[in-house]
């Protein structure tokens, strides 16, 4: 591959270093924005191959380079209206997918948001 | 565009050189499924990144490498890959069309329990169509099935 920068350690001009394992190691793996109204799509992504839609709310990403193990870790955002007390979360961590549900109000219940957002950060297989 | 000599390098880097170089492609195909007959349909939506990715080809492993993945993390003292580098260091597949793309990704992300058999039985439980097909609001998603319209 063309360009290749070899460097164990990042230099700044005022002599500031760091280990080039921490930028490496501490770069999202993986993310996506997904629009889950009308008709859902993805609108950017990385190490995305699929979105599936399991019902209101409730959706799997696909990756397409694995995670080592199923211990990474998400961050995710909604642009649920606040008043609902909407909030988005995980349902289950696999090396190669993750699945996801937008919900609001105090039963949890899996809706529909225009924004629906996660980050991933962790090894990769 | 060529697409670099990408054998042995990590899929991640190669996913970074997609994004950079390939304009995403929004397909209008969707994968309409049925895993349960308590459960709604679900719905398959190709990411426009991964398919620029596969219709450029020399960026993709096989699918059967995630075949042989899936099979470790099903062993019950599954803790971490320790084949991940079928990912890096397979030959990438070449040039896929749009449907062959699809195919590949229902091979990769659906169960096979799904596809391997989609036509047995009464009706069909899996559909591939176009998303203008399906219902264009989420109203009643809760209770959405395979239609006899969408089957035919």
């Amino acid at each position: 591959m063309a360009g290749k920068i070899i460097a164990d350690t990042l230099e700044t001009g005022a002599g500031a270093d760091i280990a080039t394992s921490y930028v490496v190691n501490g770069s999202a793996k993986a993310w996506a924005n997904m629009n889950g109204t009308g008709t859902i799509a993805l609108r950017d992504s990385l190490n995305s191959s699929s979105l599936t839609d399991h019902s209101a709310g409730i959706y799997t990403t696909s990756w397409t380079s694995s995670f080592a193990d199923t211990e990474y870790a998400t961050t995710t955002a909604t642009n649920l209206d606040q008043a609902y007390s909407g909030d988005m979360c995980i349902v289950t961590h696999a090396t190669g997918s993750l699945k996801h549900k937008t919900y609001y109000g105090a039963g949890h219940a899996g809706t529909d948001a225009s924004i629906n957002c996660h980050t991933n950060f962790g090894d990769l297989a | 565009m060529n697409t670099p000599e990408f054998q042995g390098t990590h899929l991640w880097l190669r996913l970074g050189w997609a994004k950079e170089s390939l304009e995403a492609y929004q397909s209008d195909y969707r994968v309409v499924y049925e895993d349960s007959v308590d459960e709604c349909a679900k719905i398959l939506v190709p990411d426009p990144n991964w398919m620029a990715a596969a219709m450029q080809g020399g960026i993709l492993p096989p699918v059967w490498v995630y075949w042989e993945l899936a099979k470790d993390e099903a062993q019950p003292d599954f803790k971490k890959h320790t084949r991940g580098y079928l990912l890096h260091d397979t030959q990438p597949i070449e040039a896929l069309d749009e449907k062959s793309a699809i195919e590949y990704l229902i091979m990769k992300d659906i169960n096979p329990s799904i596809w391997m058999n989609w036509d047995e039985g009464n009706r069909p439980k899996m559909v591939i169509c176009k998303k203008q097909q399906l219902p264009q609001t989420r109203e009643w998603r809760n209770a959405w099935r395979i239609s006899d319209e969408l089957a035919a």
